[in-house]
């Protein structure tokens, strides 16, 4: 069974490598350091209590809607989904990325009080 | 011409003078005229402090205590046991006025106790005994006893160690001939000042015991003290021959073998310093200023805001003489109130000045400031002063929480990451691939 799971593993780690475009990759790297700072805050209000909900809420939010978005851009610029956007240029769908976080940030920052 | 200046003169005097005693009449109701001079010692103590005693029987038709509303005595002394009816216009509801109006009432039963003086005990708090029975004690009496151990001996160690209301401890024992009383333990008023020794009971002397005495022991009381809620004093005694100039000047032995002989019995310091309390001479309180404010500040604000620093003080004064002089007592205490106290700490002392310092708690609404000091002996004395406590304004908050500094560094570090983010991505060159031709 482990054996099974640690070779899907590492076919998945080489497919990965070889066939991922490299913006794509910069896309997962930035959502990696998403999840990290998402995870942290988690454990942090888990550990000390909700005392500023808003803090936290909005703190937690902003990593969660940040995910989102990456991903939302990470979907569209993707060259295998041409077929199913192919009335969407690269070029929109980032800009489209800027125009939502800089709504949600904003919404962040009123929030966290 | 001259004869009528000094004679206006005279009468201002006069008017003046009579308004100096003004604080000291007292109206003293006998059994009849001879008890003026079997209880001469006492009475001289009283004149000598400046009372303007007023001798009367108690049947004298004559008898008022209140004249067109104003009461015309400040203090009332009844050495009348066995008075059947009071005359004139006082009865047991014209007392019970005088002491609710603020007169002190000094009173001395017997075995010969009427009714009236049972009633009016009654609406004090004290039950006295039956006419005809007396405190017997068949081991605490008097070598000069008649026979039927009524004169009972008062140890030292039965009267209330009080000082304001007994004096210094006594050093000898008391002498006592008269009636019970029995009060109600759970009275908060009542003070049991003397009681009888546990070996003595209340009950009629000539006759077998056929039912349960009505005092017992040590809840037989020989004196009884009230003080009212307005502080008016009373003082009930089951014994006035314990006033008499007789027991003021006799020895003291018990009848027991081996006993101790004194030469002068505690009488006259217990009765005089009994004196002293029941007319508001010893132990009166009063309270003066009362200031509070926030600490730094002089003046109180027109409200307090939660978790300030604040300092009150207030000024007790004690009667000495006829002068106000600053009291010094240690264990006053100020509740900071609203409905529930919320703080509740011992007053400093400085002089006669009592303060404190402290933070108000993290609650608004409106507080009291109480001081409510009620010992034994003193007057009661209760001040309240009420003061609003308003919540933090909208700006008197902490700006940043330091528990919610991940949150806030996590939002930042948001942004800062969408920014390098798309600075990389835009300036990222896609890397051809080599067509092999």
């Amino acid at each position: 069974m482990s054996a099974n799971i640690l070779t899907v593993l590492t076919k998945f780690y080489d497919e990965y490598q070889k066939n991922t475009p490299q913006r794509l990759k910069i896309i997962d790297a930035y959502l990696g350091y998403i999840m990290l700072t998402g995870i942290v805050q988690f454990v942090y209000c888990a550990l000390v209590g909700t005392f500023p909900f808003n803090s936290f809420l909005s703190g937690f939010i902003s990593c969660v809607g940040s995910f989102v978005l990456a991903v939302c851009l990470r979907v569209q610029v993707n060259p295998s989904n041409k077929s199913q956007f192919y009335n969407l240029s690269p070029e929109r769908a980032f800009s489209d990325f800027i125009f939502a976080s800089i709504i949600l940030h904003l919404v962040v920052m009123n929030f966290i009080g | 011409m001259a004869a009528a200046v000094g004679a206006i003169v005279m009468l201002a005097l006069m008017v003046i003078c009579s308004s100096v005693h003004g604080a000291g009449r007292t109206l003293v109701l006998l059994d009849n005229m001879a008890m003026k001079e079997t209880h001469s010692i006492f009475f001289k103590s009283l004149s000598d402090r400046g009372y303007d005693l007023n001798f009367k029987t108690a049947d004298d038709p004559s008898l008022k205590l209140i004249n067109y509303g104003e009461f015309l005595y400040d203090h009332l002394v009844i050495f009348a046991p066995s008075v059947y009816e009071f005359g004139g216009n006082v009865d047991v509801a014209a007392i019970t006025n005088f002491i609710d109006g603020g007169g002190n009432v000094l009173v001395a039963a017997s075995s010969d106790i009427g009714e009236p003086l049972r009633d009016l005990g009654a609406e004090c708090g004290i039950e006295f005994d039956e006419d005809k029975t007396a405190v017997i004690d068949h081991l605490n009496y008097d070598v000069a006893d008649d026979g039927q151990h009524t004169l009972i001996v008062a140890n030292t160690a039965d009267i209330i160690e009080a000082k304001t209301v007994v004096g210094e401890k006594a050093t000898s024992p008391v002498l006592f001939r008269g009636v019970g009383m029995t009060a109600d333990p759970d009275n908060p008023l009542v003070l049991d000042v003397m009681h009888a020794s546990s070996t003595a009971y209340s009950f009629y002397p000539d006759e077998n015991i056929s039912e349960y005495p009505h005092a017992v022991g040590k809840n037989t009381l020989l004196l009884a003290a009230l003080q009212a809620r307005n502080n008016a004093r009373v003082v009930f005694s089951g014994s006035v021959d314990l006033f008499s100039d007789e027991f003021f000047q006799a020895p003291v032995q018990k009848a027991s073998p081996g006993s101790k002989k004194f030469p002068l019995s505690g009488n006259q310091n217990l009765a005089v310093a009994l004196s002293k309390w029941v007319f508001r001479e010893q132990g009166v309180l009063r309270v003066g200023q009362v200031k509070h404010h926030k600490m730094g500040e002089s003046t109180p604000p027109v409200a307090y805001t939660v978790e300030d620093d604040v300092e009150f003080s207030i000024v007790i004064e004690k009667l000495a003489g006829d002068k106000w002089v600053p009291f010094d007592g240690d264990d006053v205490q100020l509740e900071f109130v609203r409905i529930d106290p919320f703080v509740r700490t011992t007053l400093k002392r400085k002089g006669g000045k009592f303060f404190t310092q402290f933070k108000l708690p993290d609650v608004y609404g409106v507080f009291q400031f109480k001081v409510d000091y009620n010992r034994v002996g003193y007057t009661h004395l209760y001040s309240a002063t009420q003061v609003s406590v308003r919540p933090f304004q909208h700006t008197q908050f902490e700006r940043f929480i330091p528990c919610a500094y991940p949150y806030y560094v996590s939002a930042f570090s948001m942004i800062a990451g969408v920014f390098v983010f798309s600075l990389v991505y835009l300036h990222h060159k896609e890397e051809r691939k080599e067509k092999a031709e």
